[in-house]
């Protein structure tokens, strides 16, 4: 059970090898995880924005879709013809081509990403030794096509979306990229298997002090860098239309929607390798264990959105710049010494530090509340 | 086999082809937006030469640095300028003679040197890891890398003082 | 301490969440096509006209204070006549345009005859625009038991008074017969000395051109 898709996998080779010639079963041989992530993705997709809908919709007393087959099942279907069908609006004053590429840029590195997770035991499509590192670039590159399809539509809305998307991303890259630096110190390897092997049984990061903090840092600018609420500041609904995809229809914005769940999940599913062990766990086979704790996180992300309001934009940037980024700065520091020190004594020592750093860290960032003021004149006598 | 090297050093080919189209595209374009994602593909294709050369570790690290960081502060700076879209802006003055000439000259000194320099040529491609590179940072190179510390944390320190004047004027 | 509002909140939104499953008042919706609310008694959408025992002999007597009083105009009676041209107590046509009937309620109020009431029809999605909806006599005319069902307080009260104002007529058609009778006994009595000076029933006047059938459009 555990090495279902395994076996899958070779059963597929040992049939192109023994039917078809040699480069041809090689390529084969290579397509074969190529195509699992493309079918994968867009139908993990699909479903992610009926989770989410009936989610949100449970939170607000509602039902969500229920009308299209058993529990709505069939309503991504439902949505995806709509969207194939619908008539593809190009604003006359529009950079054609930027507005045209946009999209389909976007889902380029969406999908990229995927080849570097560890679905399970030998479920990897791309054992890079760069592995963590690959992610976060490509992630990093979303920002840009998102940039490229604000500046396209000539709108202003738009263009508002794309700025904030640009400066939230600079800010919570930078957290995001030096909270997994603890990770890669303790681990010494780049490579995602090599992480989630160096967490064996429930030996995860999260349950020592630094991982902790460090899941807590990296889940947080995880939903920031996909642009979720309560950090969905480029696409806020009530302030902006819809921000970049203001302007796009169709098939175009259906596109835009498939690289937005696809980074939910892309994005859960390295918070799940990086800090929770990813595909380790008892008794379930391996891959059950990686997209339960995948799916556990994505939940979360929706219930975020069932529950916070939208961060004003220096809230956002206060957060990013004035307590994340110390808190990881001191993170990695604390799984040096951490790594370093004999075992009892370390969890204690690297609590303590961290305690520390957040009471202080949370009195340097505390608002203040001003006085209540008294209005002399306001009064009649 | 060969089939599957043919089409291998095709797509290298591909790549090198996109990576000087995107340079001759950021040079030549009118419009500056334009020129910037084409600057873009140009950081992006060099990322894939990195990725067929093996050198993985930079290749990822120029995408996230170049293409994830730079282009966008490029492209925020070019938000920022007037006359963006505008195509009267002129690409090119009446210099273009003159700098072609040293332009073609330089390159054919990089040709020569390329072609005179004693490269070591080894049959398998040495595939240096990134603790490797880390080690090397800190031992080796290290003056190189404390120093490239020291420049930002300059630039911090400039960028907080820059900051701050401004909110000194304000109160005076 | 930050981050207590967080949990806060995140444990009102669970609290929702989990609670939608098997608390009935936390999940109100109706899923409308299969289940439906009780209809409100006093809830009134578009007019319907009433008969009594058969389609053919409505309420309705044609008076056009309705079609009158009508605020959006939607309503169009032609009186019946019989074969003499002779105006009878009934419409001929008798046409409500749904599309821009505004469900004032209006026509209820001045309806001296008890005859139009507001229905509580609300499914009236149709595919044409204009035919479809300009409803005519025959899909307005409902008996007064659907009456009873729809609004039983409102339909005993307006029966209660009809039959009073039956019972009353009838009381005073036999005071009158009684009356009639009377003077007639009276009359027999002096027949034989006081001529018979009963003024005759006129014949009907003329037939008067039928009203052409007001244009609809």
């Amino acid at each position: 059970m555990d090495q279902l898709f395994v076996h899958i996998d070779q059963a597929i080779i040992h049939w192109a090898q023994a039917v078809l010639p040699d480069w041809m079963a090689v390529i084969v041989a290579m397509k074969i995880p190529i195509v699992a992530i493309a079918i994968f993705g867009p139908v993990t997709m699909m479903y992610l924005t009926l989770i989410e809908r009936k989610l949100l919709a449970r939170i607000q007393n509602r039902f969500g879709p229920n009308r299209v087959g058993k529990f709505g099942l069939l309503q991504p279907l439902a949505d995806g013809v709509k969207m194939l069908t619908k008539e593809d609006i190009v604003p006359e004053k529009a950079d054609k081509i930027a507005h045209l590429l946009a999209p389909i840029l976007i889902v380029i590195p969406a999908l990229l990403v995927f080849a570097v997770l560890p679905f399970g035991r030998n479920m990897i499509a791309v054992d890079l030794n760069i592995g963590v590192l690959f992610f976060l670039a490509m992630s990093g590159t979303t920002t840009l096509f998102i940039f490229t399809a604000a500046w396209a539509s000539h709108n202003k809305f738009s263009l508002l979306g794309g700025m904030r998307s640009v400066a939230q991303m600079i800010s919570y890259e930078i957290p995001f990229v030096l909270s997994v630096v603890p990770v890669l110190v303790v681990v010494g390897s780049f490579s995602t298997v090599a992480i989630v092997e160096a967490q064996p049984g429930l030996h995860w990061f999260v349950f020592t002090p630094w991982g902790a903090v460090g899941f807590f840092i990296f889940f947080i600018c995880a939903v920031a860098e996909v642009n979720r609420t309560p950090f969905d500041l480029p696409e806020a609904e009530s302030e902006l239309v819809a921000g970049f995809h203001t302007e796009y229809s169709g098939m175009k914005f259906a596109l835009f929607y498939m690289a937005e769940f696809m980074n939910v999940f892309t994005v859960s599913a390295l918070v799940a390798t990086v800090f929770l062990g990813g595909w380790q766990g008892p008794i379930l086979p391996s891959w059950v264990w990686f997209l339960l704790k995948t799916y556990t996180l994505i939940l979360i992300m929706m219930w975020f959105r069932g529950t916070f309001p939208r961060l004003r934009a220096d809230q956002l940037m206060g957060f990013a710049w004035k307590f994340l980024l110390e808190l990881t700065f001191v993170n990695i520091i604390v799984a040096a010494i951490w790594y370093e020190m004999r075992s009892p004594l370390n969890h204690l020592t690297a609590a303590a530090i961290l305690i520390v750093t957040i009471i202080v860290l949370f009195q340097f960032n505390k608002t203040e509340i001003p006085k209540k003021r008294i209005y002399k004149y306001a009064y009649a006598d | 086999m060969e089939v599957l090297t043919a089409i291998s050093k095709v797509g290298i080919y591909v790549i090198f082809g996109v990576t000087l189209l995107g340079a001759m595209m950021a040079v030549t374009l009118r419009n500056i937006f334009h020129a910037a994602l084409s600057l873009a593909l140009t950081l992006i294709g060099v990322a894939a030469v990195f990725f067929v050369l093996r050198a993985e570790f930079l290749g990822a690290v120029q995408i996230l640095l170049y293409v994830g960081g730079i282009m966008i502060l490029v492209i925020f700076t070019v938000m920022l300028t007037t006359r963006i879209g505008d195509r009267t802006i002129p690409t090119s003055n009446h210099q273009q003679w003159p700098v072609l000439i040293g332009a073609l000259l330089l390159l054919l000194y990089f040709v020569r040197m390329i072609g005179k320099t004693p490269w070591s040529i080894k049959s398998e491609l040495a595939v240096v890891s990134a603790v490797q590179i880390g080690k090397s940072l800190v031992s080796t190179f290290i003056f190189p890398f404390e120093l490239t510390a020291v420049i930002l944390v300059a630039i911090l320190i400039g960028t907080v003082i820059l900051a701050k004047s401004d909110e000194g004027e304000e109160k005076s | 301490m930050f981050g207590i509002g967080v949990l806060k909140g995140m444990a009102v939104t669970f609290k929702n969440f989990v609670e939608s499953y098997y608390k009935k008042e936390r999940l109100t919706t109706i899923e409308y096509p299969e289940k439906r609310l009780a209809e409100k008694e006093r809830f009134r959408n578009f007019p319907f006209l009433i008969f009594d025992e058969k389609p053919e002999d409505p309420r309705c007597v044609a008076c056009d204070i309705c079609a009158k009083e009508c605020p959006p105009q939607c309503i169009t009676i032609v009186r019946a006549q019989d074969a003499q041209g002779k105006p009878l107590k009934k419409p001929a046509t008798f046409d409500i345009d749904y599309s821009i009937c505004m469900n004032c309620g209006v026509c209820e109020e001045v309806c001296p005859f008890d005859a139009i009431f507001m229905d509580h029809e609300f499914e009236l999605a149709e595919y044409g625009r204009f035919e479809d909806l300009n409803y005519t006599i025959d899909r307005l005319l409902k008996p007064k038991e659907h009456f009873m069902k729809i609004r039983p307080t409102d339909a005993t009260r307006i029966e209660a008074e009809l039959k009073k104002k039956e019972n009353a007529k009838k009381a005073a058609a036999e005071k009158a017969a009684a009356a009639a009778k009377a003077k007639a006994e009276a009359a027999k009595t002096q027949a034989s000395q006081v001529p018979d000076t009963k003024p005759e029933t006129k014949p009907n006047e003329p037939a008067q051109p039928a009203d052409p059938p007001a244009e609809a459009k």
